[in-house]
């Protein structure tokens, strides 16, 4: 069995149990559509669509949309099954099977993709009433899914690897609250040469800002590359960092 | 029908320990659990490694099966060196820890079916063998129900037939008895004997004498992270009649308590740390 058939067996696995555990999905819906009419409800008489050009003649709830989207995709909630996995022993059977340390990782991984895909397309079905639509067409759509989903990986990759150095469930809890600062500090209520000196550069180290960007660019404007690659490219670099961290930590796990 | 992995022919020792050594970092400072073990299990054999709580059993099973580094000393499992090749170890051992690591969500089927897949079986095959090992422990009915609703002594058996779906040559099973009631303490001894005799090496832990006076071929006793005693049960028996001199033929109880430097009394008041 290749690494990628068993991260594919254990994907489906990890998947099987969140469906069965909906209490830990509904949240990740819910709160994601309350900022998203919450942002709208308060700042949309500010910025109309016909006297705001950084929107494009959208409405504000599309520029809004890639917020509520990280966020939805920022619960980690993959790293909180493993540590379910640790606490309860399975984690150990799994370490004993001859199974690729890398596809070990991808277990909860995998499922948070797919999670994060279907909330990601409710999220944006749900938000079509606030008069959104996604400018980049269907491919458009594809790619925000695929961006949307891949930073979820990513996210809930790194609070693994604080499931995995501490293997509590308070400590990844708390470890998880770093997206306040992550999702903050970004061009998440206007663009970035908008803000004050002190958040613009906040934001321009903040590696988020720019997947927020490429989201946002698919949601207001036909394809404008530099930006899409750009939040591809950051979540990729994150990625090989988070996968190479877990697999460390797997490999010397005691 | 999915048939396991050929024993591996010739394979002489199927636990080949020298020198074993875990110190544990903690914040309190350094732990020495396991002081320098030396171990040699036959195969084909039922050992049994005996000791009392926080005695370092645990420990050398983890590092037996790949699962805890080894801070000094070598193992070798089924001919193979432990930290040089764990992944060839994995594809040769069972493994049943102390606490039975299981996944309340998934069914027993499930579970089962997940494992074989992992060792490497078809998806038919896979499914096959877990009806099999449902009913090798008597969980056909249970089985397409969620683990979260079973019983100790069902987990126990559950977590035992997922340490076998992969037929192994060696199988480790950490206090497999521990917290069962009688009933299921003796299902699970003759399940030992019949995976014993289906040619698979058995190296279990044990707190209790009785259970490694019936099952084991031979033992150790490990007391404070060294070995202590070791041998077949008659043969530790016997060198404890004539040291002492004893009339009548001492129990492994007796084995036990000399070679922890434990008395009766002593020993009568220690809480016994129950897992279920
Ligand atoms: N993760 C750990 N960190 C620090 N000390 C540990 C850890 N695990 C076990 N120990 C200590 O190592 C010793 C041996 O433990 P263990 O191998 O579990 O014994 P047993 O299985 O014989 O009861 C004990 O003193 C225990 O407290
Ligand atoms: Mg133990």
């Amino acid at each position: 069995m290749t690494a990628l058939q068993q991260a594919n067996v254990l994907g489906g696995r990890a998947l099987r149990d969140s469906l069965r555990t909906p209490e830990a999905i509904v949240p990740t819906l819910f709160i994601p559509m309350f900022f998203l009419v919450v942002n709208f409800g308060q700042a949309g008489r500010i910025f109309t669509s016909d006297s705001t050009g950084f929107l494009f003649g959208q409405s504000y709830a599309a520029f809004t949309l890639p917020s509520s989207l990280l966020l939805a995709a920022s619960f980690g909630t993959a790293a909180l099954f493993l540590i379910e996995d640790i606490e309860g022993g399975y984690f150990d059977k799994l370490r004993a099977a001859p199974v690729a340390r890398t596809s070990l990782v991808f277990g909860w991984l995998l499922a948070e993709a797919v999670k994060s895909a279907v909330i990601t397309v409710a999220l944006v079905l749900l938000s079509l009433p606030f008069g959104i639509s996604i400018a980049s067409g269907p491919l458009g759509l594809v790619l925000l899914i695929a961006l949307t989903a891949a930073w979820a990986v990513v996210f809930a990759g790194f609070m693994q690897l604080i499931a995995l150095k501490t293997r509590s469930a308070a400590a990844t809890n708390s470890g998880g609250l770093i997206f306040f600062p992550l999702l903050f500090l970004t061009p998440n209520f206007v663009p970035r040469d908008l803000l004050t000196r002190p958040m613009e550069i906040a934001a321009t180290f903040n590696p988020v800002t720019y997947v927020m960007e490429a989201l946002r660019s698919l949601i207001l404007r036909d394809f404008e590359w530099v930006a899409v690659s750009r939040g591809f490219a950051v979540v990729a670099v994150l990625g090989v960092v988070m996968l190479v961290l877990n697999v460390r930590l797997i490999r010397r796990y005691d | 029908m999915w048939v396991g992995r050929a024993k591996v022919p010739g394979m002489k020792l199927a636990v080949e320990a020298e020198g074993l050594v875990k110190q544990y970092q903690g914040r309190s400072g350094t732990v020495d659990a396991v002081r320098g073990v030396d171990l040699s299990v036959e195969a084909g054999e039922v050992f049994g490694f005996l000791g009392p709580n926080g005695a370092g059993k645990s420990t050398t099973i983890k590092m037996l099966t790949t699962l805890m580094s080894i801070t000094a000393g070598t193992a070798r499992v089924a001919d193979l060196d432990v930290t040089a090749e764990p992944q060839a170890v994995r594809r040769r051992i069972g493994v049943a820890l102390q606490e039975a690591g299981l996944d309340a969500r998934q069914t027993g089927r499930e579970l089962l079916i997940l494992q074989a897949r992992l060792f490497g079986a078809s998806k038919h095959d896979a499914r096959a063998r877990a009806t099999e090992l449902l009913e090798l422990v008597d969980l056909v009915e249970a089985g397409d129900r969620r683990i979260k609703g079973y019983s100790g002594g069902m987990k126990r058996r559950l977590d035992l037939a997922s340490a076998l779906v992969h037929e192994p040559d060696v199988l480790f099973l950490d206090e497999p008895t521990t917290g069962l009631d009688p009933a299921s303490r003796l299902t699970v001894w003759d399940e030992v004997r019949r995976i014993n005799e289906l040619g698979t090496t058995v190296f279990l832990t044990t707190q209790y004498l009785e259970e490694a006076d019936q099952l084991c071929d031979r033992i150790a006793i490990i007391d404070d992270g060294l070995i202590v005693r070791e041998g077949t049960p008659r043969r530790l028996k016997e060198d404890l009649r004539e040291r002492h001199g004893l009339d009548a033929e001492p129990t492994l109880d007796d084995v036990f308590l000399d070679a922890t430097g434990r008395t009766r009394e002593r020993a009568a008041g220690e809480v016994q740390e129950v897992t279920v």
